[in-house]
């Protein structure tokens, strides 16, 4: 019988039998959408581990509600930023949240799939890796500006934080924001073409969140640096640091682009973009063409 | 070949008798020492992590003004408090949720479904998971209140309070052993996103008084604080090292009544819930699954 079939079968058809199937992304925009939408699925399936992190993020913030109503609010304003700690911490501490998954969000992932052995996979497919390396980092993007938008919601709506909000005070805030995500963005960039060469952990993301929270004022005004000069001086090497002086200057003082010390902050962080950006495709660039060389895209 | 080798070379290895409990204990410790090891930018890295975070309080400490902590009875010190909080949590957090990583871990890289159809018992999978990741902890712990004292926290170390604290912080492992065994048991059975370790590190930080006097905190939120051990543990600890107190007060036999409560309480439970989730998983055949 299965010879009869085999006999009657044109070359045509064989041909059209085991010819390999089209690539069916041919679209850089496609794949991108794909990468995210894939992403967001397998995220969405773990629903009681995205209660439990949208909680604990709040949860982050109402203790620095507690902590506010321990704070003198005349040495607060002593520093210039109000008098109320909350309105003060909350920007550090919603923002410092939101850096640390974007910066760790694309590490992670790479790691992810190395481990689950489906790196290699997805390199041997017609998806180009840039274009997943991007979709991986906007679907975290995507994802923290829900919690942090949830976290500012909350801090608002529920605890008292007051913020200036006009069109002048929300642009500048947006603005600065933006340079803040592309400025630190190299960092993470750099933390992934680590990660994938040496594997384990996340060394790059750790120092830099670590020292961010330390020494970037995100629970107390920087002023209080100045008796540190040396302190001071590391403080200031970090992005970061202009970001959230210039957000807290946008939201807490209603400062506009115009503002000299908002302007500064701004040349700061696009000095900071137009150095870091080239350095973080470069190493991102390396530790994929390093493991690939090496024949390491799974293990781990 | 004689019929003699050939049954010599096909044979199966005997066992090479009965491996004691304290033996594989220190199997485990050794291993996960050497695995430790290895990372050692990690080791160091993690060091600097915890001292940047106590670090970070002595500036917090400046613009604080100590009423809430006279009216809850503590002296009015708010970086001795504050490091206290921290570095206790930071242990407890890291002993807590390093046992589930651990089993995460045994899962991901299939070596869990092994070491458990061997004849090492769950038991003590357990507790050699365990130890080691406490070790480290108290590492943490004492270079956490090491720097709290460099940056200025002042701590009262007399005879009394010492060994007060030392019983304090023994109840305070034994209670989150129990928790990190029922967080074991949850990462078995979900695999991915742990309800129990989420509850015991989030939630103490919020409700257990790290930060904060717990009197500050409203009724409904102090009453959900007082279900967590490490809300007592901390108090206790704070009147030993910041007060030097000893277990002749009334205050602190309070909080060690409470804390061996629920260990006698806890105990039999998570370790009833474990060896259901190992069973369950067993029998699914789901132990390596991840």
């Amino acid at each position: 019988m299965i010879s009869r079939v085999r006999r009657e079968m044109s070359q045509a058809e064989l041909k059209d039998t085991f010819k390999g199937d089209e690539p069916r992304l041919k679209s850089g925009l496609r794949q991108f959408y794909g990468v995210v939408w894939a992403s967001l699925k397998i995220m969405l399936s773990y629903k009681s581990w995205v209660i439990m992190d949208l909680v604990s993020t709040i949860a982050s913030v109402v203790m620095y509600y507690f902590v506010g109503l321990q704070v003198d609010p005349t040495k607060l304003s002593q520093s210039g930023w109000g008098t109320s700690y909350l309105t003060f911490s909350i920007i550090g501490v919603a923002t410092a949240n939101y850096l640390w998954s974007c910066l760790t969000r694309l590490s992670h992932s790479i790691q992810h799939e190395i481990r689950g052995g489906t790196l290699e996979a997805i390199a041997v497919t017609p998806v180009n890796m840039f274009t997943f390396f991007i979709g991986q980092t906007a679907r975290g993007y995507l994802v923290s500006l829900i919690y942090l938008l949830g976290v500012l919601a909350v801090g608002v709506a529920g605890l008292g934080v007051i913020f200036i909000m006009n069109v002048e005070s929300l642009v500048t805030a947006l603005a600065v924001f933006i340079l803040m995500l592309i400025s630190n963005q190299a960092l993470g960039l750099v933390a992934a073409g680590i990660i994938m060469v040496y594997k384990r952990g996340d060394p790059v993301a750790f120092i830099v969140a670590s020292l961010n929270e330390f020494l970037a004022g995100v629970l107390y005004p920087l002023g209080m640096l100045a008796a540190f000069p040396i302190l001071q001086a590391i403080s200031m090497s970090f992005p970061y640091t202009y970001a959230l002086d210039g957000i807290r200057r946008a939201l807490i003082l209603g400062s506009s682009l115009t503002d000299p010390y908002v302007l500064k902050d701004i040349l700061a962080l696009s000095l900071f973009s137009l150095v870091l950006i080239p350095v973080g495709v470069y190493v991102l660039d390396w530790g994929y063409r390093t493991i690939r060389r090496k024949g390491e895209t799974s293990t781990y | 070949m004689r019929l003699k080798d050939i049954i010599r070379f096909l044979g199966e290895p005997v066992p090479r008798g009965e491996v004691g409990f304290l033996e594989k204990v220190r199997a485990f410790l050794i291993r996960d020492f050497k695995t430790w090891w290895t990372y050692k930018l990690w080791v160091m890295l993690d060091i600097i992590g915890s001292l940047t975070f106590v670090a970070t309080y002595y500036f917090v400490a400046q613009i604080v003004t100590p009423d809430a902590l006279i009216s809850a009875g503590y002296t009015p010190d708010f970086l001795t408090f504050t490091v206290i909080g921290i570095s206790f949590q930071q242990y407890v957090y890291s002993s807590v949720s390093s046992l589930s990583e651990a089993i995460r871990d045994e899962q991901w890289d299939g070596t869990i479904e092994t070491i458990l159809s061997s004849r090492t018992g769950f038991k003590v999978f357990l507790l050699g998971e365990s130890v080691f990741r406490f070790l480290v902890g108290s590492y943490f712990l004492l270079a956490s209140l090491a720097m709290g004292v460099v940056i200025g926290a002042k701590l009262t170390l007399t005879a009394g309070s010492v060994l007060s604290s030392a019983v304090m912080a023994l109840l305070l492992i034994a209670s989150h052993m129990v928790v990190g065994a029922l967080g074991a048991a949850a990462i078995l059975k979900l695999k991915e996103g742990n309800p129990i370790v989420w509850a015991f590190t989030w939630l103490t930080q919020l409700l257990s008084g790290i930060l904060y006097p717990l009197g500050l905190l409203p009724n409904y939120l102090q009453w959900l604080g007082a279900l967590f051990p490490l809300t007592y543990s901390l108090d206790g600890l704070r009147r030993c090292l910041m007060s030097g107190d000893d277990l002749t007060s009334a205050l602190i036999m309070q909080d060690v009544s409470k804390l061996l409560i629920f260990i006698a309480v806890m105990l039999p439970i998570s370790l009833w819930a474990f060896k259901k989730a190992y069973d369950s998983t067993r029998r699914e055949g789901s132990l390596g699954q991840y």
